[in-house]
């Protein structure tokens, strides 16, 4: 089989416009992602960092001005490759000033119009979302089964009503629900916070689709139940060979799930690639990765009562974004050979190895190094 | 709507039916008081200033007594399904509430049905589209229409059909017969504009509408390709119509009375603008107690379809 990225995002912006400051709030700045097929992509970063709306962008689901306004959103399905935001640049027009998106005309309604139409048969049924807060996420006066059956006559070829419910039966063993022929019936209030994110999982499933995004799935829920939720998806993974775009805030969850991550800093990527250089102990992090990860209690610092390493700072306001690094103003890590150009210049994704990319200055000023040079500095630490 | 439902529907009936017994008993009791207060008596209107005070004495030979005394004589007769006879026409109350009642139901129904059939495509597309030129037109149009008053737009009505183009009788109601072709359309189309429903529906709808269209499941239904106005439906459509309904009865039958007063419409408006002219107590009393009936089943209708809409509300 062919490397072809099943989803591949490219330069995909997303903005708001906040009437009352009269500045744009760049939730997504130009962020480009891709999962290859039966791949989990973890998608980390602070509240507010645009995970969320990355996620919405590519369902067309964003509320508010101007929304999504440029970008590229790639579907490899096997029955061929769509872009879902074909024909949408003709809806807008940007202004540009120093490369960086000063002014947006869009033509809201036309673009809906067309992007509903790239939908048409996408959103649902090769692409199914699983949102947060499964309680008010689910349709509160319906039964759960119904739900799930709803998804299965719009999504798959099963038509008839009673072949829809033995589809939904089926999904609700898959996630491991007790009795299903009894919860069928339960509305979502009826259900405990778990259960009912399990048959929000069926939900998606249930439409069989290509891409699955869990955005924020364990958020809400009490900490052994966000466990069964992590095992449980784990095992789906295998069992269905499933493509996930997964998003969360908790990095543990992303390690036990992901297979790359891209970390989020102020509406953009700061560093991706496979998980273990990402994310594990190789000291070729982004200075914010770092921060995150210090930020985790782990065992030896509960035991020994040490404080937490808090990430200074608050949260990029993704109004003001700073012309250099989005992330300078709260890094430890600038020293003075950089410090110029980490203020003054936004530094590029850099590929460091094999999909291993960092955006910062660090990284750059070691630019000449080969793949294999990048490989010997993660082991050096 | 499944099995489930029942139960607790047989509970709130029987909730409802003590409840309306009690209410009965309470209006019964404050409008009789109120009567007795008021100045005048049926037969001073009829025979002069030298009848007697007491109606009992005269009807029914029965001996005067304390106001509460003959409240629970009334009420006596009326447990026993007797509501009296009409002072003034020597009727039975009882055929003469019902016949009107009927009437009056009508006319009540068709003018609601009329005000959802113009507020509910308003709010859907307000809800939709915001407060657009169009939307703001439309909004503005129905505050205006809700705040004409419905006995000077009757009368302009009126007005306007006979002596311009002549399409309709003046007496409504006069022949059986005669009321039960288009006639009745005026005053249903007076009262459903300018009952002052009209605006409230509207907004009431719009708000609920678009605070639905908001909702968290709304955005799910839109992921997984269904269709949002089937998954809006029971929140953002269902519950408010029956709310708005149920709470607008008794405003509407309020407007009822000068409606049919306007047009002549043989309801129980009129009759109860009759009624009180002519202090036909028993009259009185009877149309009160119909009243009350009509306002209690509206509400008792609106809680059966939230009952079957949101289980979670039969789960108190």
């Amino acid at each position: 089989m062919n490397y072809l990225p099943i989803l591949k995002i490219e330069d995909l912006c997303t903005y708001f416009y906040s009437r009352s400051k009269q500045a744009f709030i760049r939730s997504v700045d130009h962020v480009g992602l891709q999962i290859a097929k039966g791949q989990t992509l973890g998608l980390v970063g602070e509240s507010g960092s645009g995970k969320s709306v990355t996620a919405l962008s590519i369902m067309g689901l964003v509320r508010g001005e101007p929304g999504v306004i440029s970008g590229s959103i790639e579907l490899n399905t096997p029955e061929g490759g769509i872009n879902l935001l074909q024909g949408l640049g003709l809806h807008v027009r940007i202004h540009r000033d120093n490369g960086r998106i000063m002014q947006v005309a869009k033509d809201a309604d036309a673009w809906e119009k067309t992007a509903d139409r790239n939908l048409r048969g996408i959103r649902g049924k090769q692409i199914a979302m699983i949102f947060q807060d499964p309680k008010n996420a689910m349709n509160p006066f319906v039964a759960v089964g119904r739900q799930i059956a709803e998804a299965v006559r719009l999504n798959t070829a099963v038509a008839g009503h009673r072949e829809a419910r033995a589809r939904a039966l089926h999904w609700l063993a898959q996630v491991r629900i007790d009795s299903p022929q009894l919860r069928y019936h339960n509305n979502p209030h009826g259900l405990s916070g778990g259960m009912c994110q399990r048959a929000m999982i069926a939900m998606a499933l249930a439409a069989e689709p290509v891409v699955l995004i869990a955005d924020e799935p364990t958020t809400g829920l009490d900490a052994t139940i966000q466990s069964h939720i992590v095992d449980l998806m784990g095992d789906l993974k295998d069992e269905l060979a499933l493509t996930t775009l997964l998003i969360s805030h908790d990095i543990d969850v992303i390690r036990s799930l992901a297979d790359t991550v891209a970390v989020m800093y102020g509406g953009t990527i700061m560093q991706q690639g496979p998980v273990q250089a990402v994310l594990g102990d190789t000291g070729t992090q982004h200075p914010y990765t770092a921060a995150l990860l210090d930020s985790i209690p782990d065992q030896r610092l509960i035991r020994s009562k040490g404080y937490l390493q808090a990430i200074r700072g608050d949260v990029l306001d993704t109004m003001n974004i700073p012309a250099g690094c989005r992330f300078y103003p709260r890094c430890n890590k600038v020293d003075d050979t950089i410090r110029a150009q980490c203020r003054d210049q936004e530094p590029a994704l850099i590929n460091i190895a094999g999909g291993h990319r960092v955006r910062c200055w660090r990284f750059a000023q070691a630019r000449p190094y080969s793949g294999r040079a990048a490989v010997h500095a993660m082991q050096r630490n | 709507m499944q099995t489930s439902a029942l139960k607790p529907i047989a509970r709130l009936l029987t909730k409802e039916l003590l409840i309306a017994v009690l209410l009965l008993l309470g209006v019964s009791l404050v409008v009789f008081f109120i009567l007795y207060l008021a100045p005048g008596n049926p037969f001073a209107t009829l025979a002069g200033k030298r009848a007697g005070s007491n109606w009992h004495q005269i009807q029914d030979n029965e001996p005067s007594g304390a106001w509460y005394a003959q409240y629970l004589h009334w009420l006596g007769r009326v447990v026993q399904g007797d509501l009296g006879h009409s002072t003034r026409s020597g009727l039975p109350v009882f055929n003469e509430v019902i016949k009107t009642g009927l009437n009056t139901a009508f006319l009540t129904i068709g003018s609601i049905l009329l005000t959802l059939l113009l507020a509910v495509p308003i709010a859907v597309y307000t809800a939709r589209k915001g407060l657009t030129a169009i939307g703001w037109g439309l909004t503005a149009g129905s505050y205006i229409l809700a705040a004409l008053p419905s006995f000077w737009f009757g009368y302009i009505v009126i007005y306007i059909c006979i002596h311009q183009f002549g399409v309709f009788p003046l007496a409504f109601g006069a022949d059986a017969s005669q009321w039960r072709g288009i006639y009745f359309l005026l005053p249903v189309l007076v009262l459903g504009l300018c009952s002052g429903t009209l605006s409230e529906m509207v907004r009431y709808l719009r708000e609920e509408l678009s605070r639905v269209l908001t909702e968290d499941y709304i955005r799910t239904a839109r992921a997984k390709g269904a269709s949002i106005w089937k998954h809006a439906l029971r929140e953002g459509f269902v519950l408010p119509v029956t709310e708005m309904v149920a709470a607008k009865i008794p405003f509407v039958l309020g407007g009822a009375v000068v409606v049919e007063q306007v047009f002549n419409w043989p309801g129980m408006g009129r009759l109860a603008w009759q009624a009180a002219q002519d202090r036909d107590f028993p009259m009185i009393m009877g149309i009160t107690l119909m009243a009350a009936v009509f306002v209690r089943t509206g509400s008792l209708i609106k809680q059966v379809v939230h009952i079957c809409v949101n289980p979670r509300a039969s789960q108190e």
